[in-house]
């Protein structure tokens, strides 16, 4: 980042092997999961360590297909994008209105926003789950999509509000002059101006929404519609002991969420520091 | 409604019975209850190393080394992939006949039995949680918060001739404080609020009930044995802990925004 180091060689060579020693701890497992899923099962228990000596895609088949795993990823890529759409939509709009307007109760409501948004699932669960059961939603995917953007929305909310509050309020004050109403005001002006915040936080819905258990573990009991997250947490009981198997469904459930770091990198670094850090 | 059934015998279906203060008084009484109480301390513990520890690894990236930028998004990896990846990882890697435990019995001649030794289950949990996992989110978090500090005071301070360990004490550390005080909450709210479905993969809570938290009792007891009634009782003072950390959180953004 800058020139002026106060790092002498020696120093920065210590420097540089405590960053390899910390990729090495950050990387071993992934690599073991990676290693192992390549491996037969004799040859897993012969040699857990090293790299496999004969390749084998068995253990992808068995995962995908019989695991069940290609159904699981195809619910979830079908599930969460619904469920981000939805969440921007209420984030966007009700960040708006706590950020830019008036209204009553609205210090109130919005701490209430703030305390939700630190609730742990489980106090929610018994009441999540009554509530959707009443609306005769268990087992559907459109349940689970509720349940996720009622969860993970007032986290959302609050970064917008933030965000919104920031802007100038010059910017509404003209387009009401011009006759525009509040949701003209939000979807024409404000909202495109906000771009970069919101695609920062679609990012954090979608990641929070992908990897999404409680909710999802209580509504989605059938198998066939399970989530990849839900059918990876449940799976150690139904492969029994076959690590190379669970290993292969574990690569395949990551293969998701490390392409969206590869695409978004940027607004996964922004999405860590949104809410706490200012500036 | 919870504090209503959290004084009744309730199955969450079906009639709800009265039962007075009798669910607190199990609970107080309950081994599970002050076992999910104390590992909440015990990876309370673990805050203060994983938040100095991140600090000190960003404040070297901020140095400039040679290719951070591809460390920080290394050290990101293990964060992105959610609990529920790394707690099935860690379930087969951190078992008896896991790969860690084949190297270990390579160098020592036996396991060691770290999911079964409840003591050792419960401390695996909380420096993978804690201090391994949340170190890519701490990295990232400080060097943005870093970024905000102005570069004539490092330069000043390389000029008086002040090292790398006494700019890190009297002018890294001071100067990102607020950021600091928001990752310990951040932190809080992890152990309390987020950890369910990291030991729901990991260790079930086990071996017996010694990896549980109050939000796993909490599903132990009104989702498996349907316990509703009792479980509320955890429930509130689940909700009292988290009500205590909500206020200091929003005590400190009130500050930062004044």
């Amino acid at each position: 980042m800058k020139q002026a180091s106060p790092f002498g060689p020696g120093a920065r060579v210590a420097v540089q092997a405590l960053m390899i020693l910390l990729v090495i701890a950050s990387l071993l497992p992934l690599y073991n999961v990676v290693s192992a899923s390549l491996k037969s099962t004799d040859e897993f228990t012969a040699n857990p360590i090293f790299l496999p000596q004969k390749v084998v895609a068995d253990n992808y088949q068995y995962a995908a297909f019989s695991g069940g795993l290609l159904r699981y990823t195809v619910n979830s890529l079908l599930y969460v994008p619904i469920a981000v759409v939805l969440y921007l939509a209420v984030c966007i709009s009700a960040g708006y209105a706590f950020g830019k307007m008036r209204f009553a109760f609205r210090l109130p409501l919005f701490l209430i926003v703030l305390f939700l948004s630190i609730f742990p699932q489980l106090l929610l669960a018994t009441q999540v789950f009554k509530l959707i059961s009443v609306m005769h939603m268990t087992n559907t995917g459109f349940g689970a999509i509720l349940s996720w953007v009622s969860y993970f929305a007032p986290f959302g909310t609050y970064i917008m509000t933030t965000y919104f509050a920031d802007m100038p309020y010059e910017l509404v004050e003209a387009a009401r002059i011009d006759g525009a109403g509040p949701l003209r005001i939000l979807i024409s002006i404000m909202a495109p101006l906000a771009m970069p915040m919101i695609a920062t936080i679609a990012i954090i819905g979608f990641q929070s929404m992908w990897n999404e258990l409680p909710f999802s573990l209580l509504i989605l009991q059938t198998q066939e519609q399970r989530t990849l997250t839900v059918g990876i947490a449940m799976m150690r009981g139904e492969f029994g002991l076959r690590v190379p198997i669970l290993s292969a469904a574990l690569v395949i459930a990551m293969v998701v969420p490390l392409l969206t770091f590869l695409l978004f990198q940027r607004h996964i670094t922004l999405g860590v520091t949104a809410g706490a850090v200012k500036g | 409604m919870n504090l209503f059934a959290s004084f009744t015998e309730w199955k969450g279906y079906g009639p709800q019975k009265w039962i007075g203060l009798a669910n607190y008084e199990q609970m107080f009484q309950d081994q599970a209850f002050w076992t999910s109480i104390l590992n909440t301390g015990l990876f309370v513990l673990y805050i203060p190393a994983g938040t100095i520890f991140s600090i000190f690894v960003a404040a070297l990236m901020r140095e400039g080394i040679n290719g951070w930028k591809t460390y920080r998004a290394i050290l990101y990896i293990p964060n992105l992939l959610g609990y529920v990846i790394m707690g099935v990882i860690f379930s087969i890697y951190l078992r008896d006949d896991g790969t860690l435990n084949a190297l270990v019995r390579g160098i020592f001649g036996a396991p060691i039995h770290f999911l079964i030794n409840p003591f050792l289950a419960a401390n695996s949990i909380g420096l993978i949680l804690v201090v391994w996992l949340h170190l890519g989110f701490g990295i990232i978090y400080f060097l943005a918060a870093m970024n905000g500090i102005d570069q004539s005071i490092y330069e000043a301070a390389l000029i008086d001739g002040a090292g790398f360990w006494k700019t890190f004490a009297k002018v890294t550390v001071p100067s990102i404080s607020f950021a600091v005080e928001f990752f310990v909450v951040f932190n809080f709210i992890e152990v309390f609020a987020r950890m369910f479905s990291f030991i729901y993969t990991l260790t079930q809570g086990g071996p017996g009930y010694s990896t549980f938290t109050l939000e796993y009792g909490i599903f132990d007891e009104g989702f498996q044995k349907f316990h509703v009634g009792y479980a509320s009782a955890w429930s509130m003072v689940l909700f009292v802990f988290c009500a205590v950390i909500s206020v200091v959180q929003i005590r400190l953004m009130q500050r930062r925004d004044a």
